[in-house]
């Protein structure tokens, strides 16, 4: 019976990858016979791209966890993610730069910050203690107290202020727009979910100006930096050790806070069996509602580090867009729901990237294909749905049920 | 089945099953759990129609009925998890159908669910903090696992495997043992000997037994009434939405049109 039942499914597999592993194998025959690879590609550029991989990977990662996370939750395809990810950009873009906050201006905020983030983490600790609220509040006032005492940190303050604001922000688009409709069928929260997104753009035209902004924070970390590798110069900035650094406590903390808290438990306990979860005395709501403070919160983080990164950002109507579906991408390709997937997922994006760039560059005599990087990136989410659509570290989707 | 059913309705003398209210409300004592007029609805589909049950402390009381008659609804609506249309839900003499379920599991409900429903891909131990996710104290938490271990032995040698590579009895212990981790003065169960080999039936209904024993109230809702009778005090049988008989476990066990529909002799 269950040698049948795979041989079917096996005869049912096997055409779409084949059709698909071809017309890769197509383009890249295509690729290769037009331009040839990059003459110049040698060891410098390979660990170059190899840097920036996880570089740009790391902010794929972040950004996808949050859609993962929502989808995991209440499965449903956060579009409106992207947005929030501008916002949080936009956000940090306004509180280091138009107000070069004076020493007791900055004490101020700083308190208000933590104590908001202190009312936040209150109000979700419930009835129980948790050590979370005073980690949490601690944390935020460290950060920002540290970050005011030097002013090569004032973009970690900035982070982390916007954190919490981009924080708040999910958690409202959650309460105002998908927690209505609970119950309603999947298609119209996700119809509510680009309606959100459509909103976010346009509110962000109206509060920031729809221009590209500079995004340079005084800061240690956007120096430029040289490194010889092979006889050769790599020029880059200290952001590429920064990214992966931060990416790499943000994503410990949270599978530290799923693990190891009850709040994480129940997180975990709501995306296996919702209902169960309920009869446990899980407040799912609140679950929800975390889930899109955490998920807001790691897109922001990216988001700042984002425009550092790149030394600007984009349109508010445009910025989201691009980074947001191409994290949803990553996340798909990990296999959605698992939060090793996300990360998983975006690394390899920022792989694919950085090296379809250092490989065939675009230079006067070689025109390239790095224009077509963002196909590539959907082209892979593309084959990975055609292999195995539960993605690299997602399980199999037929356990679930 | 429905014309059989409706025949048990007709077929109850009424002399014969006292009604339960009535002949436990003599001995005088306070009911743990009082639903009173229960009627609920799924959107404009009416589920449970005036439904009248009383479980007093220490019982162990079961439901029984066939497929669609209401059982599992009786328990969501006593959870909470389908809200009362009319009537009105008191447990240790406090109404809690205006209450939220988490409000309710608080005040000392718990829940075995219908399929076990354990979390799949967390580990035992895990499952088992679950149920008591609303408990503060480190140390009786501490004491409730031991009283677990205790009756499953098998669930403390496993204590950091998955939940759902666990077989279905052993699944069923975890279930239990989750329910019995809130500490509660009434659990719930829902189809406790689905899909289990029989003679783990039997051995789930003496667990049952002896954690009833201990004082804790059972309302078990069983589509096997043999078993479910021959160790329940009383028991209700639930036909499309309303009580159509009750009484204690001994009489509808001997009832009989209690036997033809629900026991299987002729």
């Amino acid at each position: 019976m269950s040698a049948i039942s795979s041989a079917v499914k096996r005869k049912v597999n096997w055409v779409p990858p084949a059709v698909g592993l071809a017309l890769l194998g197509l383009i890249v025959w295509r690729m290769v016979y037009l331009h040839g690879l990059n003459p110049n590609f040698n060891a410098s550029f390979f660990a170059g791209a190899f840097l920036r991989s996880f570089q740009l990977g790391s902010l794929y990662a972040l950004i996808a966890l949050g859609y993962t996370m929502v989808y995991g939750i209440i499965r449903l395809i956060n579009f409106a993610h992207g947005e929030v990810f501008m916002v949080g950009a936009f956000a940090a873009y306004f509180l280091f730069s138009t107000t070069p906050m004076a020493w007791p201006v900055a004490i101020v905020v700083a308190l208000v910050v933590t104590y908001g983030f202190m009312q936040i983490l209150n109000f979700w600790r419930g009835r129980l203690t948790d050590p979370l609220v005073l980690v949490g509040g601690a944390l935020a006032f460290v950060a920002v107290s540290v970050a005011l005492a030097s002013t090569t940190l004032g973009w970690l303050a900035a982070m982390v202020a916007s954190m919490f604001i981009t924080g708040v922000l999910g958690v409202t688009i959650d309460r105002v727009a998908y927690r209505p409709l609970r119950g309603a069928p999947r298609n119209s929260m996700l119809i509510t979910a680009i309606a959100v997104s459509f909103f976010l753009q346009n509110f962000g035209i109206l509060a920031f100006s729809n221009r590209q902004t500079p995004f340079r924070p005084p800061s240690f970390w956007t120096q430029p930096l040289q490194v010889q590798v092979a006889g050769e110069t790599l020029f880059t900035s200290w952001m590429i050790v920064l990214v992966p650094l931060v990416t790499a406590v943000l994503v410990v903390s949270l599978t530290l806070f799923v693990t190891r808290t009850r709040l994480g438990k129940a997180m975990r306990a709501t995306a296996q069996d919702a209902e169960t979860a309920r009869m446990m005395g899980v407040n799912v709501d609140r679950v929800i509602a975390t889930t899109f403070l955490l998920g807001s919160m790691l897109a922001a983080a990216a988001a700042v580090m984002w425009g550092m990164t790149f030394g600007s950002i984009n349109q508010p109507a445009i910025f989201g867009i691009l980074p947001g579906i191409k994290a949803f991408a990553a996340a798909v390709i990990g296999g959605i729901g698992s939060l090793p997937g996300a990360v998983v997922g975006g690394v390899l994006l920022g792989f694919l990237e950085n090296f379809l760039t250092a490989l065939f560059p675009r230079t006067a005599e070689f025109p390239g294909i790095t224009e077509y990087k963002d196909t590539f990136a959907f082209l892979a989410m593309i084959l990975i749905l055609l292999v195995r659509p539960s993605g690299i570290v997602g399980e199999d989707l037929s356990e679930k049920v | 089945m429905n014309a059989e059913a409706a025949r048990v309705a007709g077929a109850a003398p009424s002399g014969a099953v006292a009604p339960a209210g009535a002949a436990a409300d003599a001995a005088g004592r306070e009911p743990l759990l009082e639903l009173k007029d229960v009627t609920t609805h799924y959107g404009p589909i009416r589920v449970l129609h005036h439904v009248d049950m009383v479980i007093y402390p220490g019982e162990m009381v079961c439901l029984l009925g066939g497929n669609a008659s209401g059982k599992s609804t009786t328990l969501k609506t006593i959870l909470g998890i389908v809200r009362v249309s009319e009537g009105e839900i008191r447990f240790r003499g406090e109404r809690v159908d205006p209450l939220t379920t988490s409000d309710r599991i608080e005040r000392g409900m718990a829940v075995v669910p219908e399929n076990r429903r354990i979390f799949p891909k967390m580990t035992v131990r895990e499952n088992l903090e679950m149920g008591a996710y609303l408990r503060k104290d480190r140390k009786e938490m501490d004491e409730d696992l031991e009283y677990v271990f205790s009756l499953f032995p098998r669930l403390g040698e496993r204590l950091s495997q998955l939940g759902g590579t666990m077989s279905g009895g052993e699944q069923q212990m975890l279930a239990m043992g989750r329910a019995l981790m809130s500490r509660p003065k009434l659990i719930l169960m829902d189809e406790p000997s689905m899909g289990l080999a029989p003679l783990f039936v039997e051995r789930i209904f003496e667990i049952i037994k002896q954690v009833n024993d201990r004082g804790i109230s059972v309302f078990v809702v069983e589509q096997n009434a043999n078993v479910a009778l021959s160790i329940a005090d009383r028991g209700y049988v639930l036909q499309t939405g309303e009580v159509v008989l009750s009484g204690a476990a001994q009489e509808l066990l001997t009832n009989e049109g209690m036997k033809r529909a629900y026991l299987g002799e002729t």
